[in-house]
């Protein structure tokens, strides 16, 4: 009796019954990987089970149960804490390379700083990338093919080269001989990649089917990289600096944060062209975070703004800006998941004609579709 | 080389879910939790990492045309949704790793060995299939039952429906089928009926679907999308973005680098 309650309890511990004295796991899917009970491996289907729906049928606007139509991203905290560093690092890296043309030796302290804070900004969006993985083991799989299609190869090729060259630049340069033309090299070519470094993130979130992402692909990119140089000023900030290296520092931080604040409204303008796909930037944690992130970036611009050379006002002018970017960041990211599991969302979209048809034209798609609604 | 896909004709589906179970037995995948939803007799819900075929149950108070109920307006509307395997496959064309190719049999299939679990395959997806299970750490979905293929055998889904609802095939002759399944509904009043992704000109978002579909609602109620697109197809808009973005940061940094700062002239 016990003998076949083991057996019993070996039988159905993976969720496949498949009896391992009779049969063997050689299936398409005998590979994955079951660690733990169906429950805590898919809390979404306990939230399917305990959302009963009040309205099964809405003909004005039909959906399947209200359930989400979309898979929403899987992805944790570390993706948008990464989106604010590897803007912040891109940024920095294209600010170092422009002081380190300028000739003086003024500007070589803060030069360095920002150089460093590029190199360790790689690094630290590396590991964020390399750990959010469901398999980190394989995160060089990335490198083993260039896709230009899919803007998170060619992201992980520019983050890449662009952590390589920040490191040349940060270790070799000033050096004599072949080492320092490296460095030199690394430089230039890290400057130039900080600018999609900080960019392609916002390409990587619209090039996806999430509403909301989608329909802002025209000014999300501004968004990230203004964003991007907001964070950068707004960390070197929060160093002593001397008072020249303190004006570089606000002019660069006062383009960057009007440039998000503008940004972000166009966003809003953008996604807002279908009001249902723009819910997410309104309404609900997402909504109120990207309201909190715009508000203390607005204030960090005043303080920018406001005369005098105080280092407390400094300080509040950089930890504003900090807060403000990474606000924004995650409130970017949570509202996709929210557009994700709003399936009326993609609908409205792609009613709207800003599916398929704001591509591949008017004409045909709509086709399935056009079918009169029954009873009419 | 073949081009194999389904032809799901949602009129012939009685909602018996043999494809459901014959999918989960042949491809030895693990159960994904027993949940009572609550809605009609679907407690599937959704495809996922370890769910490839999924029966969707729709219920409307209207009838269908030629149809009566016997008690008020009702009509059931029943339809096993699976992996589009899409022309333009929006999960293929974010695969940073290369884990996702197009087979001989021009199927969309993740190699798992491959596949490092970034999970941007799953929010570029248009129809929500394909999953990453957390404890495995992989994104999974319908391979077309890629070993069977390559045995001659039709897949295990495909085989087992008993209305052949699901009908497997060289893509070509399951459009002519359809067409001509099409044309005998239309003629006998189901004027409702129509394909869904069976051809580029159909769904040029996609470029048509490998696995196509005859329905008789609007997209949605089926939870598809009315007008899907890899997203892919409109990434260049964000790249000349980045493109501006980029002059603008330059712009800027320049001045912020090389004008004089106003600290030193006043000094």
């Amino acid at each position: 009796m016990n003998d076949d309650l083991l057996r019993l309890l070996a039988r159905t511990k993976d969720g496949r019954n498949v009896d391992p004295t009779l049969g063997t796991l050689s299936g398409e899917g005998a590979q994955i990987e079951v660690r733990r009970p169906p429950s805590e491996a898919f809390p979404a289907a306990r939230e399917v089970a305990q959302e009963m729906p009040s309205v099964l049928l809405d003909a004005t606007a039909p959906s399947y149960y209200g359930l989400p139509m979309l898979k929403e991203p899987v992805w944790t905290w570390m993706i948008p804490a990464y989106f604010f560093v590897g803007g912040a690092s891109g940024a920095s890296s294209l600010l170092a390379t422009m002081l380190e043309l300028r000739r003086g030796s003024g500007w070589r302290r803060l030069a360095r700083r920002a150089r460093w804070l590029g190199v360790i900004g790689s690094a630290i969006s590396g590991a964020l990338l390399v750990v959010d993985l469901g398999r980190p083991s394989r995160f060089l799989n990335m490198l083993r093919v260039f896709r230009p299609s899919s803007p998170m190869n060619v992201g992980t090729w520019i983050l890449s080269v662009s952590g390589a060259s920040d490191s040349a630049a940060a270790l070799l340069r000033g050096r004599r001989g072949i080492l320092g033309a490296v460095g030199a090299i690394g430089g230039g070519v890290s400057g130039l990649m900080g600018m999609p470094l900080a960019g392609y993130t916002a390409v990587l979130l619209s090039t996806t089917a999430v509403p909301v992402w989608q329909q802002s692909r025209k000014t999300l990119p501004l968004l990230f990289m203004f964003s991007g140089m907001a964070s950068a000023a707004s960390l070197l900030e929060l160093l002593p600096v001397a008072p020249h290296e303190a004006e570089v520092l606000r002019r660069y931080a006062i383009a960057g944060k009007v440039g998000a604040l503008a940004a972000t409204a166009a966003v809003q303008r953008e996604a807002g062209r279908v009001p249902r796909v723009a819910r997410p930037l309104k309404r609900g944690a997402s909504g109120t975070l990207l309201t909190v992130g715009t508000a203390l970036t607005a204030a960090s611009l005043v303080a920018s703004l406001w005369p005098g050379r105080s280092r407390h006002k400094r300080l509040w002018s950089g930890i504003g800006g900090v807060l403000g970017a990474l606000a924004m960041r995650f409130a970017i990211v949570r509202a996709g998941t929210a557009s994700a599991r709003d399936p009326h969302a993609s609908f409205e979209q792609q009613r709207a004609g800003l599916g398929a048809a704001e591509v591949t034209g008017p004409s045909a798609p709509l086709r399935g579709a056009a079918v009169r609604p029954l009873g009419s | 080389m073949s081009r194999m896909g389904f032809f799901t004709d949602s009129t012939l589906c009685i909602g018996c879910k043999a494809c459901e179970v014959a999918c989960k037995q042949w491809n030895q995948l693990p159960d994904d939790g027993f949940v009572f939803t609550g809605l009609s007799y679907d407690n599937t819900a959704h495809l996922g990492a370890s769910t490839w075929r999924h029966v969707a149950f729709v219920e409307r108070d209207k009838p269908l045309s030629q149809q009566r109920a016997g008690v008020g307006d009702f009509s059931w509307l029943l339809s096993s949704d699976v992996c589009k395997h899409c022309e333009r496959a929006g999960c293929l064309e974010n695969c940073p790793t290369g884990a996702i190719v197009r087979t001989e049999f021009n199927t969309v299939y993740v190699q798992p060995d491959i596949c490092n679990g970034c999970g941007y395959c799953i929010v570029g997806c248009p129809f929500g299939v394909i999953d990453r299970r957390e404890d495995d750490g992989r994104a999974w979905k319908c391979t077309l039952c890629y070993d069977r293929l390559k045995d001659d055998l039709e897949p295990a889904c495909a085989k087992s429906c008993p209305t052949d609802s699901i009908l497997f095939g060289e893509i070509d002759e399951l459009r002519d089928v359809a067409r001509a399944r099409l044309s005998t509904l239309h003629a006998q009043g189901v004027g409702e009926a129509y394909l869904y992704g069976a051809s580029a000109e159909d769904q040029p978002g996609t470029g048509g679907l490998n696995a196509f579909f005859l329905l008789v609602d609007r997209p949605e109620v089926y939870n598809l999308p009315p007008d899907p697109i890899a997203p892919q197809l409109k990434q260049g808009d964000a790249w000349r973005m980045v493109g501006v973005g980029a002059l603008a940061m330059a712009a800027v940094t320049l001045f912020a680098a090389f004008s004089p700062p106003a600290s030193r002239r006043l000094r």
